[in-house]
């Protein structure tokens, strides 16, 4: 788990996104990309599109982005209707692509500066002395704030993947988005990358009150989400907060042994929770405390494990279960 | 509407900031590039031909070659400009333009003023050239050459637009139709063959491309009183205009709209 503690804030607002029985048909596709797809994203929420590939991730936050028009539904977004309003709605939101948008031959400066005058907060200047002092400023926190204070001025080619990603967050919060779409952001990002990125997203997610919709192949990045909604095959499997997930699809359970297991099976069965054998006992606490459970053996235990599930074992279950039920029908 | 029009042009001038500044940061390998053509096809085609073929002609083959040269090189270099729209748009810095608050139309046109950049620097090159070949040219030539350039850029960069439009969907698409397209402009535009007597299915050919009408238009004005003048136009340098304005807005409107539909309806 790499966080705990983004958490919402404005839950009664008015959605900032809102889709309506989504539905996306390539051309050359068969079946529908994405299937009557429906939720809600309230201001300040971080909210998390998890699936497993092909599930309709990317086209959902392509359409969202209004980079794809979608087949039918209906969508706004930060109050603007995504068909009618497309550049209100681009003035909205920040992206991080799965792909960087950097131009690597350029200087970091020179990103933000090309950033900022397309999206119209500053006008074009050729060099970063003619323009405006409270850009200068603006840029020169901002490089503080990343620790590169002495290569603000160099082409980006020359940073880590870890630095990209961050300067492209930077970037996309230049122009304050209501909400900022992170595509797999930390996709070939190594550990201590992809820690950083989080701390530093999360620092933003805290201070800005950024919305955050994130779509993601590593499950434990969810972890810390507000809300995630799983889908599969265009279609959603399950939406709410990972606890609830993770109490539907797993449930918290104490692993248990015993030299006399036999006796520790009878014990168990005689008070009653739900138990099933998995190399050693497994022992749900749904409705009870492990404190409750232990307390009533007798039987001397040779082994005791309080099993607390995470995102990522849920997340399997539920995406197998899913399939199982599919190859079923 | 002042403002919103006033952030339009800032987009392009952006966009077209940027090509310029690429081409800067990466001179070596574009002033290669901008000198290769004018060399291989004025010094080296063209200078062949003129040593070969050109006795009898009447008039000074090499300057002929020069003013097709500059009307196919630019409008080249232009297409090329907007092209790499295409190439880019998976990739790096071009997401970040087509999910910004601007008008596609701006877009494009940034693209067009910062591939005729690209062109500009591309005709610098042909003036070498020629003057290293020893080709007449005067100041006053050079003038009437750069009177006609915003029209070619115009119509380059429009056709530019087309080709994203149709081919759009796939950078190698877009790449081979630029090949395609660029080939038979350069053979049936009379830039480097004399067209004026071209028949038949090569007559109808020489009027169907766009270039013959800029290559036209330029040495309607470059020799525009010269006693040569009779001997190689086509048109009336009028009619050659308002074609070739006919047909950038025709390109750049259709291909506006193409590439639009194309890039969203997948």
């Amino acid at each position: 788990m790499l966080r705990t503690e983004f958490k919402v804030s404005g839950q009664d607002h008015e959605p900032v996104i809102h889709v309506e029985n989504l539905v996306k048909r390539y051309r050359r596709g068969e079946a529908a990309a994405v299937d009557g797809l429906s939720f809600d994203v309230r201001p300040g929420e971080f909210f998390a599109l998890l699936g497993p590939n092909g599930a309709g991730k990317t086209t959902t936050i392509s359409i969202l982005t209004t980079t794809l028009a979608m087949t039918s539904g209906t969508v706004s977004i930060g109050g603007y209707d995504l068909d009618r309003q497309a550049k209100n709605v681009r003035q909205s939101i920040g992206i991080i692509f799965q792909n960087p948008s950097l131009d690597l031959n350029l200087t970091a400066e020179e990103n933000i500066r090309f950033h900022v005058c397309l999206y119209g907060i500053y006008g074009y200047r050729p060099t970063y002395g003619l323009m405006p002092r409270s850009y200068r400023d603006k840029v020169m926190e901002l490089a503080e704030v990343l620790g590169i204070t002495k290569e603000i001025f160099k082409p980006v080619k020359t940073f880590s993947g870890g630095m990209k990603r961050k300067l492209e967050i930077i970037r996309s919060l230049m122009h304050d988005p209501k909400i900022l779409f992170l595509d797999e952001p930390t996709t070939g990002l190594d550990a201590v990358g992809r820690a950083s990125l989080w701390d530093y997203l999360q620092k933003v997610h805290r201070e800005k009150k950024t919305t955050i919709f994130l779509t993601t192949h590593y499950i434990e990045e969810a972890e810390s989400a507000d809300r995630i909604c799983i889908v599969n095959h265009g279609k959603m499997l399950f939406s709410g907060s990972p606890e609830s997930m993770k109490s539907l699809m797993v449930g918290n359970y104490l692993l248990l042994d015993a030299e006399d297991r036999d006796s520790l099976r009878g014990e168990l069965a005689g008070f009653g929770p739900e138990m099933m054998e998995d190399g050693r006992l497994k022992v749900r606490f749904s409705g009870s405390t492990p404190q409750n459970i232990l307390s009533q053996i007798k039987t001397p235990l040779s082994f005791m494990r309080l099993h607390e599930p995470t995102l990522e074992e849920a997340y399997i279950d539920l995406v197998s279960s899913g399939q199982e039920e599919e190859e079923a029908a | 509407m002042k403002v919103s029009l006033q952030r339009e042009f800032n987009a392009s001038l952006t966009i077209a900031a940027r090509d310029v500044l690429r081409y800067i940061r990466d001179w070596k390998t574009s002033l290669l590039f901008s000198f290769f053509f004018p060399i291989a096809f004025l010094g080296i085609l063209g200078g062949t031909i003129g040593q070969n073929l050109s006795a009898g002609l009447g008039y000074d083959y090499m300057q002929f070659a020069l003013l097709g040269m500059v009307a196919n090189l630019l409008v080249q270099f232009t297409m090329m400009g907007v092209t790499s729209l295409i190439e880019e748009r998976e990739n790096g810095f071009t997401q970040e333009i087509f999910v910004s608050p601007v008008s596609r139309y701006s877009i494009l046109i940034g693209k067009i003023i910062g591939g005729s950049f690209a062109g500009a620097v591309a005709l610098m090159a042909l003036f070498v050239v020629a003057f290293a070949m020893g080709i007449p040219l005067s100041l006053v030539d050079i003038g009437r050459i750069l009177l006609v350039c915003p029209i070619v850029f115009l119509l380059g960069g429009a056709f530019g637009v087309l080709l994203c439009g149709i081919f759009g969907s796939s950078p190698k698409g877009v790449d081979r139709a630029t090949i395609m397209v660029m080939f038979p402009q350069m053979f049936l535009s009379g830039a480097l063959i004399p067209v004026k007597n071209s028949t038949g299915m090569l007559g109808v050919l020489v009027h169907l491309m766009p270039a013959t009408y800029l290559v036209d238009l330029l040495r309607g004005v470059f020799y525009q009183g010269s006693p040569v003048y009779g001997q190689m136009i086509l048109y009336n340098p009028i009619f050659d205009l308002m074609i070739s304005i006919a047909l950038a807005v025709a390109f750049l409107v259709a291909g506006a709209h193409l590439f639009v539909r194309s890039e969203r309806n997948r």
